[in-house]
């Protein structure tokens, strides 16, 4: 899951990419309006975290602009400023939630979490997979309930395709929402990530379908079928 | 808060002095100051002209005479004749009003008779004391007087003349005298009618002043009723056209009311550019706290905790302060709530609330927007929180003159009747496991206060709470 943190505080920005990574997102910062906007409209990210008071371009119109170019990530607003009429104007623009600084780090991942299952059609952190178990919440993964031991990375790939069970995803996909921007990205390295993977949590619930990609899917089902 | 005031409606009158005069009464006066001495002095010249002229006239017959009296003595043996009498029977019959007489003029001023007409009756004239020198130091000047007649009815004028008669050694004083009454009567009669005809004309020019002043200071009142629309919300600007004179007034309370709201606006940006600049840091410290585990780490925690409450507690003093400070401003109740209803329900998507929103449609409420949505909001947001699965927002209007009442009901918990004034008790808690500041109500309490309005709790038929903000509050 890739998240694109909009805040011109660069101590806060840090502290959020620090505590947002630690959970498995990789994490694309930007410290004003105009950067913001540019990264939000050409990069796929999953979710975004939003301040208002922000140079060159306030919160409010990055989002509008946004919105208005059809773009549907869920966006967090998170800001200092606390009267109705903001929390309106910003919910009008098109957020999906709001928050209030200061703030727990605590809640700021949960309403996160909250967004990016909304937005994938879930109701729980915990995605099940006949054994597998994926938990975003504490960013781990079990088979027939024994914790596996995941790389950051591996924990990404594994969890993108567990939001996106049951569909294939391309390479190039599967780069866009792993690595954030600063990352020599190398669609080969997907390849090494799959297999370590499969070997961790068995070969046969990563499919490869040739010339398109891969999808995570439960192997008795598929056994069933 | 409690220095917060409801300036909305304490207009303070102008101390009595000369200023609060009635315009209306200046200007009255001060025509009447100069148009009603001026009406008295026509009067009275006028009269004093007519009387002069009547008296004239009455002189004359009596001026020529004594000259024919003078003309027509002969003496003759020292003794004094007359070659001709003066022919009116007036002077025949016995005091009859007219009369002459020569004789020697004494110190007393009584004349001794040689001769004289006979309607004197045998009666002398006595001409007044201060006549008596004039005569003497005039010869032959003739002099016009008033003295009493024989009948002491009378009011004698007489004219006289004191002449050196040939072939006589003393001066004789040659008199003639008519009762001057009916002239007398003729004057006052004039002097009534001028008298008279001025005070009608001082009372149509003051009518006419006070019509005048009126109707010239009718777009000042108009511009009073203006202002005072202003104030109570019904306008946001001195609007309408009017005199020259006034018109500079207008455009200077117009651009007053702008920079007023200039003003206030200008405060709440820099109490919100303040709390932004504030919470972001505190937000920092606060995260790097909890991100180790250390005794410096729970004192930043606890410190930032402190903090981040005084920031609260201040930035809401700083909001109450501004509050109900710009003038002229009114706000949408119905846009408002909607906005409000809107928000809440993307807030709380994952209850997904049942919110049944009835308005009554054009209601304004006559304060900013941001006050009433911090109090619709704040019992939205509340009955948000302990609802099941259902809340209703109803607007009414209760009066024409701006009184509204908004209604806000939910089927959570409800609270036990001894608990609602608690829950409006400033900073109260009534479960510090809800999330928010537990100020809510009380903030709405005080805020309805401030435009005289007020919120009362009580059980809704849905079976939650049910809250009343009542804005302003009914008498």
């Amino acid at each position: 899951m890739r998240i694109l943190v909009v805040e011109d505080d660069s101590d806060l920005s840090r502290q959020l990419k620090d505590a947002l990574t630690d959970v498995g997102y990789a994490v694309d910062i930007a410290a004003d309006g105009e950067e913001g906007h540019h990264l939000g409209d050409t990069e796929p990210y999953d979710a975004v975290i939003l301040d208002l008071g922000l140079p060159i371009i306030d919160g409010v119109s990055v989002l509008q602009k946004w919105r208005s170019d059809g773009k549907k990530f869920p966006v967090l607003i998170l800001t200092a400023r606390d009267q109705w009429s903001e929390k309106v104007a910003g919910f009008d623009a098109g957020a999906d939630d709001y928050l209030t600084k200061p703030f727990h780090t605590e809640e700021l991942m949960a309403r996160l979490r909250a967004l990016l299952r909304r937005a994938a059609g879930h109701t729980t952190d915990t995605i099940d997979i006949g054994e597998l178990s994926v938990d975003n919440r504490s960013a781990r993964a079990f088979v027939n309930g024994m914790a596996i031991k995941l790389t950051s990375h591996e924990f990404r790939l594994l969890s993108y395709m567990a939001t996106h069970r049951g569909r294939v995803i391309s390479r190039t996909e599967l780069v866009e929402h792993i690595y954030d921007q600063d990352f020599d990205r190398d669609s080969n390295t997907i390849e090494v990530f799959v297999g370590r993977l499969r070997r961790k949590i068995g070969t046969d619930r990563i499919e490869t379908v040739r010339g398109l990609g891969y999808r995570l899917a439960d192997p008795d089902e598929a056994k069933a079928k | 808060m409690t220095d917060m005031g409801a300036p909305l409606s304490t207009v303070s009158e102008p101390s009595v002095s000369l200023g609060n005069q009635s315009l209306v009464v200046r200007l009255v006066r001060g025509a009447a100051l100069w148009a009603l001495p001026l009406l008295l002095l026509t009067a009275l010249t006028l009269t004093w002209l007519y009387r002069n002229t009547t008296y004239r006239s009455f002189d004359d017959p009596l001026v020529s005479a004594v000259t024919s009296l003078i003309a027509s003595a002969e003496v003759a043996d020292g003794m004094l004749g007359l070659s001709r009498k003066p022919i009116d029977p007036r002077y025949q019959r016995a005091l009859s009003g007219r009369y002459w007489l020569i004789g020697f003029l004494q110190d007393d001023g009584v004349i001794e008779a040689i001769t004289s007409s006979r309607s004197l009756y045998e009666e002398t004239l006595t001409l007044p004391k201060s006549d008596v020198a004039r005569l003497q130091n005039q010869q032959g000047e003739e002099i016009r007087s008033n003295a009493e007649g024989p009948d002491s009815n009378e009011n004698l004028r007489l004219v006289a003349r004191q002449v050196v008669l040939p072939n006589m050694k003393a001066p004789v004083v040659v008199v003639a005298a008519a009762d001057n009454r009916s002239a007398r009567q003729s004057v006052i009669s004039f002097a009534l009618i001028a008298f008279g005809l001025m005070l009608l004309i001082s009372i149509g020019l003051v009518t006419a002043v006070v019509t005048q002043v009126r109707s010239g200071l009718k777009p000042l009142f108009d511009l009073r009723e203006k202002v005072a629309d202003v104030r109570e919300g019904r306008a946001g600007q001195v609007d309408g056209k009017y005199p020259r004179e006034i018109q500079p007034l207008a455009n200077e309370l117009n651009s007053l009311i702008t920079h007023n709201k200039d003003v206030v606006e200008r405060a709440r940006t820099h109490v919100g550019n303040l709390a932004h600049a504030l919470k972001t840091p505190l937000a920092v410290l606060q995260n790097e706290a909890q991100s180790t585990d250390s005794t410096l780490s729970e004192i930043v925690g606890r410190q930032t905790e402190t903090m981040k409450n005084q920031v609260d507690h201040h930035l809401r003093r700083a909001r109450a302060a501004a509050r109900g400070q710009a003038i002229g401003v009114s706000s949408p109740v119905n846009e408002t709530l909607e906005a409000l209803a809107r928000t809440l329900e993307r807030i709380y998507r994952d209850k997904d609330i049942d919110f049944d929103v009835d308005l009554e449609p054009d209601l304004i409420f006559r304060g900013e927007k941001r006050d009433l949505e911090e109090m619709a909001g704040n019992l939205m947001d509340n009955a948000c929180k302990w609802t099941k699965s259902a809340i209703r927002v109803s607007a009414q209007r209760l009066a024409d003159d701006g009184q509204f009442i908004i209604i806000v009901s939910d089927d959570g918990p409800g609270m036990a009747a001894d608990q609602y004034k608690e829950a409006i008790k400033r900073g109260a808690r009534l479960d510090e496991a809800t999330p928010g500041s537990g100020f809510g109500l009380a903030i709405v309490d005080d805020l309805a206060r401030a435009y005289k309005g007020r919120l009362t709790l009580g059980k809704s038929d849905m079976g939650g709470l049910k809250s009343v903000l009542e804005l302003p509050r009914r008498l």
